[in-house]
């Protein structure tokens, strides 16, 4: 596309060189669609972060300290591996517009809907007890 | 976007999709969102002053990172459009990555070995 004032291209750092080895550089529109994905799932994972710490510093009159504190760790530990887990996403998504090889599949969303099921079942529960 | 001298020219692009414009965006939502998120921490201020201040300081660093490097982002992402090509910035993806990763961990840190009320 045209522009008023092009400026000279920035060269690749080192860091990114030696991950992204090979290829040729994508459409930077989609690179830069990578990069939004990638903090959505950042903030997926903050707002997981958030819930966690949430429920054990809030919840004290409400929850049992037993369930309390599985529900915060279970959300803690999968804030991790979705803070993890979507750079090597964003990484392997990187590679494959690189190498114009079809993107993988999202190993961060199963993980996502099974750790958020196994939460809201742990709550089921102990609502369920709760009531008897 | 952000204006810090007058010498410095605004750059410009003619992307219909606002990919610069919407990609910065991004990266302020992403600093609110690290700030809400540790002002959770807040809560155990009072009892764990030098926990919490650890981890607002991580926080703190990552948020001012990104507003500080705000507006380099925004001219390199309306350059790369300009020029059809942009280098992927693996650096700042890994930085807020491991950001997030130490801020779930100290979070662990808390709810498993800090005494909690």
């Amino acid at each position: 596309m045209p522009t008023s004032s092009p400026s000279p291209r920035p060269e690749r750092g080192k860091f990114a060189a030696k991950l992204l080895r090979g290829g040729t550089e994508p459409d930077p529109r989609f690179t830069l669609a990578n990069e939004r994905t990638f903090l959505a799932w950042i903030r997926t994972s903050l707002a997981l972060v958030a819930g966690g710490i949430a429920v054990e510093a809030f919840t004290t009159d409400i929850f049992d300290p037993a369930i309390r504190t599985t529900i915060a760790v279970v959300l803690l530990v999968l804030a991790m591996a979705i803070g993890c887990g979507s750079f090597f996403r964003w990484l392997n998504i990187e590679r494959s517009m690189r190498h114009k090889t079809p993107l993988p599949l999202p190993l961060i969303a199963p993980i996502l809907a099974i750790g958020g099921g196994v939460v809201a079942a742990l709550l089921l529960v102990f609502v369920l007890l709760r009531l008897t | 976007m952000m204006r810090r001298g007058r010498s410095v020219p605004e750059p410009e692009h003619h992307d219909a999709g606002l990919q610069p414009e919407r990609t910065s965006l991004a990266w302020s939502r992403t600093t609110l969102a690290m700030i809400v998120a540790t002002a959770m921490f807040l809560r155990w201020f009072p009892e764990y002053g030098w926990f919490t201040g650890t981890l607002v300081a991580v926080a703190l660093c990552t948020a001012l990172g990104i507003y500080i490097t705000q507006q380099l982002r925004y001219r390199r992402a309306v350059s790369g459009i300009a020029n059809e090509r942009i280098h992927a910035d693996a650096a700042a993806a890994a930085w807020v990555a491991g950001s997030v990763v130490v801020l779930g961990a100290l979070g662990l840190f808390a709810v498993l070995f800090l005494a909690l009320d």
